[in-house]
């Protein structure tokens, strides 16, 4: 096979087959000699905006992510071009070949009666219940716990775009590849990114998941003043459907209020556009799904009144009212990425491993209740069950409620993010925060905190150190001190269950 | 009861080199930093924000208000224009210098208050601004945080002011809360430091669960 060889605006050398691999909306793709990146051409002749753009996304864009606090962390989130190639008249960017774990390895069922072992794992694979029960083999399902860490790299991805004033212009299921069985995601495309008032998206982004002031201007010229362009804000949007989709496979839109009986576009675009309402909006129904419009295996996820979003748990729920109640025709309102990544790393701490063994999502956020029941397979919860409520001191040495609780279970580990309120886990921990400092398990029907890195860990009413390698039994009403540093936490245990 | 104040200045670069990337990178710190404020029941009760922008005039944004009572503005800045950081930090000065209540008898005055400056670090007003620059340092600051907007930014002029710089496409939420001290808190040390013989149990502990890696 005919191999052609560039040099790439970076100065090194760039080999491919001369061999279309892939072909996407605006690109074609060709693979390397030994696979580890792809060359992608613009099927259009480069235009000097096109070719300025790509040159700061290779250049500073990516050197300002890569090169500062937390970079490494970024390489597993972004498959972000490295460089650029001429080729004729046509402009290709350098692409990392994406990671192993984002081909499926056993693809559909009944030895991958779908044929699609070896292909990328795009996430639209997995928001359709019905792909779920009956085509993916079920070891590439993962499990809920699973979902919310994809959810929680996307909304880490974005927000470091967002941070630094990018926007990914086409966040969707098409453009971020997970791997369920391990919980990992990586934003794919990054060479459509867009910076407000300097370079204009290519596209107007998904369906499903353009904001609907986008859509609601789409008929308008591009320079029209009242035309609405992916953004920041409509970013935000897009992250909003995408963590719905992912966490209760449905659309938060898509109900069966019919919008024009007459014009299945025009439905639609009102649908997503100027009509857009939450299919569980708390005060008007009229976009609810019927529970005869679904198919079984569709079941329950489709049906809200089986899996309401509130299910996530308190924090996540609060920012989908703001994302599809308030902010669905108020960007201004709408969640930013750094709030959907603090409320979901929160969420982690409420999960629950569900007591049926054979639970497919395995997971489940505590509801508050006392008594708490799987809402994937209505498995209850047996026991005791500690909760752990953090408190932090801000000044004069009073300890006031983070609006943060940690649920215990047999395995469950503590972080200094939990003792600490100035620690936060994210790409910028060092490996020593990453190190567990203590872990809970249930012995002798006794929870225990068994202490392995605080060396301040206190009983605060009797005055009592716990040790390094010591441990306290978990009561109601305990209060222990977990550090003395300034921003240092202390928790109260409540007792639920029995 | 009169509410102890935590005064927050945040004075905000909208020169025209500030177009684009850096002032939408601006645009999300603030709600970064409101956000972390808003989860915050201290802050809740204690933080003042006042937003003042600087290009060839300085504009008062949002005089010093509680922030329960803010909406945030978005922040745009003309395609074009000068950055007159120096006569920004005057203006800022100007109000420290009058808003500031200090303790006094029953009185316990404000908390320290806060300087963020987001600019990409390029005053056109040099002179001004090396002048002001000792008038910052005199104010009774908890602390000067200069942040460097934008890919093209320049820190080394903010040195000079701050050795607090950032880089603000680093930040976020949480970075931005490690800056929100309230300083003149004394802070009581603790005394219990009797160690406690290791009262070994009766019946042994499993093993350690493997650590499990959620969130990272």
């Amino acid at each position: 096979m005919a191999i052609i060889t560039l040099t790439a605006a970076d100065g090194s050398e760039v080999q491919f087959y001369d061999e279309l691999k892939a072909a996407g909306a605006m690109k074609d793709v060709y693979f390397s000699l030994n696979r580890d990146y792809v060359v992608a051409f613009y099927r259009n002749p480069a235009d000097a905006a096109v070719e300025e753009r790509l040159s700061v996304i290779t250049g500073i864009y990516r050197e300002r992510i890569f090169n500062q606090a937390g970079g490494d962390y970024w390489k597993k989130v972004f498959c972000w071009p490295t460089t650029t190639v001429k080729y004729r008249e046509y402009i290709g960017v350098v692409v990392p070949f994406y990671s192993d774990d984002f081909f499926f390895k056993y693809g559909s069922r009944n030895e991958d009666m779908l044929g699609i072992k070896g292909r990328e794992k795009e996430g639209k694979w997995f928001t359709s219940p019905s792909n779920r029960s009956k085509y993916l083999d079920p070891r590439e399902l993962g499990n809920w716990l699973q979902q919310l860490k994809i959810c929680i790299m996307i909304a880490r991805g974005v927000r470091r775009m967002h941070a630094a004033g990018l926007a990914h212009s086409d966040l969707s299921y098409k453009n971020i590849l997970i791997d369920p069985s391990s919980g990992r995601a990586c934003l794919i495309d990054m060479d459509g990114l867009v910076v407000p008032g300097k370079f204009p998206p290519d596209v107007v982004g998904t369906p499903d998941f353009i904001a609907p002031e986008c859509v609601m201007t789409a008929h308008l010229k591009r320079d029209d003043p009242a035309r609405k362009l992916p953004s920041i804000a409509t970013d935000e949007h897009a992250l909003a459907v995408l963590i719905y989709m992912y966490l209760l496979l449905r659309h938060p839109l898509r109900g069966d209020k019919c919008h024009d009986l007459n014009d299945t576009q025009h439905d639609d675009e009102l649908a997503m556009g100027a009509q857009a309402l939450f299919i569980e909006h708390p005060t008007d129904d009229s976009n609810r799904v019927r529970p005869e419009n679904i198919k079984p295996a569709e079941l329950p996820w489709k049906d809200p009144a089986l899996i309401p979003y509130t299910i996530t748990g308190p924090y996540l729920t609060e920012l989908f009212q703001r994302a599809f109640i308030d902010g669905l025709h108020k960007p201004a309102a709408r969640p930013t990425a750094d709030e959907w990544e603090r409320a979901l790393v929160k969420t982690v701490d409420l999960l629950q491993p569900c007591a049926n063994k054979s639970c497919e999502q395995g997971w489940y956020v505590f509801s508050n209740q006392t008594q708490p029941i799987c809402p994937f397979c209505n498995t209850p919860f047996v026991g005791k069950l500690p909760v752990l409520n953090l408190y932090s001191s801000h000044a004069q040495g009073n300890f006031r409620p983070d609006n943060h609780r940690l649920m215990v279970y047999s395995g469950q580990s503590l972080f200094v993010w939990h003792t600490n309120r100035d620690i936060y886990p994210n790409e910028k921990l060092n490996d020593a925060q990453k190190k567990r400092v203590g872990y809970f398990v249930l012995h002798d029907n006794n929870w225990l905190l068994v202490n392995e890195g605080m060396p301040d860990l206190l009983d605060v009413k009797t005055k009592t150190p716990v040790p390094i390698g010591g441990n306290i039994a978990l009561t109601d009403g305990l209060q222990l001190l977990l550090s003395k540093e300034s921003d240092g936490r202390l928790v109260i245990v409540q007792m639920v269950g029995e | 009861m009169t509410v102890k104040r935590l005064p927050v200045y945040l004075l905000l670069d909208t020169s025209g080199s500030m177009h684009g990337e850096p002032i939408e990178s601006v645009n999300i710190g603030l709600r970064a930093m409101l956000s972390t404020l808003r989860q915050n029941t201290y802050a809740r009760e204690s933080v003042f924000l006042c937003i003042v922008t600087f290009d060839s005039k300085i504009n008062e944004v949002l005089p010093l208000t509680a922030l329960d009572q803010i909406t945030l503005p978005e922040i745009v800045c003309p395609p074009s224009g000068g950055t007159f950081l120096g006569e920004g930090l005057e203006d800022i000065c100007a109000r420290v210098e009058r808003d500031f209540k200090q303790p006094n008898g029953d009185d316990e005055g404000d908390w320290k208050p806060l300087l963020f400056i987001m600019t990409d670090g390029k005053p056109s007003d040099t002179m001004v601004y090396e002048e002001v620059i000792p008038r910052i340092k005199a104010l009774p600051f908890a602390a000067v945080i200069a942040c460097a907007a934008g890919p093209k930014s320049v820190p080394d002029q903010l040195k000079q002011l701050t050795d607090k710089v950032v880089s603000l496409d680093t930040m976020d939420s949480s970075s931005f809360s490690t800056f929100f001290k309230w300083v003149s808190a004394t802070v009581t040390a603790g005394n219990e430091n009797g160690e406690v013989a290791n009262t070994s149990n009766s019946r042994e502990l499993p093993p350690p669960p493997p650590e499990v890696q959620i969130v990272i």
